[in-house]
C-alpha cells in the first residue's frame, strides 16, 4: 500500500489489548499475521518470546506496546534490541502497576553517568 | 597572551591568524572547553527529556486506567463475556497508523495519523447543467479504498456510552504512546551522542580522565 504508515503492535492482557484494538490499531487478515497478542492463562513463555521476536523483525511495525510484566519475561531480548524501530513502550497492566525501576529505557538512563563523568 | 607561547611549540597552529601564534596546548584547551560546553548542553537536554518522559508516562498510565474502568463499566452493562477477544472481528484493518520521520541521523520521531481516509462524498450535481431526473443515473464508484470499520461495531450496533469512553481513552493513549516512543528515541540518541563526546574529551584530556 503506497504511503501507508507503520503499525502499532500490542502485547498484553485482555483488557489492554481490547482497549488498544478499540483505538483502531488492529490488523488481521488471511495474509498477514496479527499485530497483537492477548496474554491468556495458557499462553506460554515460548509463545510470548516468539511473538515478540516476530514483531521486532517485522518492518511494518513502528511501536510495540507491551505490559511491563510481560516485558519482564522477554527482558533479555528487549535489552538486546538497540534499533530505534520498532520502539518498545512498556505500559502497566491491571494487576501490575507501572514500576519505573524495571523500565529498560530508564535503567539505561540511570547507568548513563558515573561519579567520574560528573567531576 | 604572548607569554604563554611555549618556545618548543614551533608547530603551526590550525588558526594561523591568532595573535602571538598561540600554543598547541591552548588549542587543545579551547577544544576541550568547547566540548565541555557541548556536553553540558547535551546533558541538560537529556535531563529535560527524562523529565518530560516521566510526565507523559504518568498521563499515559492515567488514560489507560480510565480505559480499563470504562471497559469494566461496559462489561457490567453488556455482560461479562460481551467485551473481549470473542468479539474481535476476523478481518481487521487499522484505523490509525504511525508516520515515522527522521529528524536527524538516527533520530526517529513518531506521529499517529488516521489511515484509510477517503475523500468526502460529493453531494449535488457534478456539472453546472441541470440534472436529468429521469433515466438511470450511474453512481461513480468511490476511487479511494473503503474506510476501515470502526471496532466499536464488533460489539453491536448500540453500544453503551462507557465503551465509547473507553475507545476515547485508548485513542488518547495511542497519541501519548507515540510521543513517549519519540522521547525514548531522543534519549537513546542523546546517550550515544554523550558517549561520543565523552570519548573525544578523554582523547583531548587523557590526564583529566
Amino acid at each position: 500500500m503506497m504511503g501507508r504508515g507503520k503499525l502499532i503492535a500490542v502485547m498484553g492482557d485482555e483488557d489492554t489489548v481490547t482497549g488498544f484494538l478499540l483505538g483502531g490499531i488492529g490488523e488481521l487478515n488471511k495474509n498477514c499475521h496479527p499485530n497483537f497478542l492477548v496474554m491468556e492463562k495458557d499462553t506460554t513463555i515460548h509463545e510470548i518470546e516468539d511473538t515478540f521476536q516476530q514483531f521486532l523483525n517485522r518492518d511494518d511495525i513502528g511501536i510495540i506496546l507491551i505490559n511491563e510484566y510481560i516485558a519482564e519475561m522477554v527482558r533479555q531480548a528487549l535489552d538486546a534490541h538497540q534499533h530505534s524501530i520498532p520502539t518498545v513502550v512498556e505500559i502497566p497492566s491491571k494487576k501490575h502497576p507501572y514500576d519505573a525501576t524495571k523500565d529498560s529505557i530508564l535503567r539505561r538512563a540511570r547507568g548513563m553517568f558515573t561519579a567520574e563523568d560528573l567531576r | 597572551m604572548e607569554d604563554l607561547v611555549c618556545p618548543l611549540a614551533v608547530l603551526p597552529t590550525a588558526g594561523g591568524d591568532r595573535e602571538g601564534g598561540g600554543s598547541r596546548s591552548d588549542c587543545v584547551s579551547m577544544a576541550a572547553l568547547d566540548l565541555r560546553a557541548e556536553l553540558d548542553s547535551l546533558l541538560l537536554q537529556l535531563l529535560g527529556d527524562l523529565e518530560e518522559l516521566e510526565g507523559k508516562r504518568a498521563v499515559l498510565n492515567a488514560r489507560v486506567e480510565e480505559g480499563w474502568l470504562s471497559l469494566a463499566k461496559a462489561r457490567y452493562a453488556m455482560g461479562t463475556k460481551s467485551v473481549g477477544p470473542l468479539q474481535y472481528a476476523s478481518h481487521m484493518e487499522p484505523q490509525v497508523c504511525l508516520q515515522a520521520s527522521e529528524a536527524q541521523e538516527g533520530l526517529q520521531k513518531f506521529e499517529v495519523v488516521r489511515s484509510g481516509v477517503h475523500a468526502p462524498e460529493e453531494v449535488g450535481p457534478r456539472e453546472a447543467a441541470l440534472r436529468r431526473r429521469k433515466g438511470p443515473t450511474k453512481t461513480p464508484e468511490p476511487q479511494s479504498s473503503e474506510a476501515p470499520r470502526d471496532p466499536l461495531n464488533w460489539f453491536g450496533i448500540l453500544v453503551p456510552h462507557s465503551l465509547r469512553q473507553a475507545q476515547a481513552s485508548f485513542r488518547d493513549g495511542l497519541h501519548l504512546a507515540a510521543d513517549i516512543a519519540s522521547l525514548q528515541n531522543r534519549i537513546d540518541w542523546g546517550r550515544s551522542q554523550l558517549r561520543g563526546l565523552q570519548e573525544k574529551l578523554k582523547q583531548l584530556e587523557p590526564g583529566a580522565a
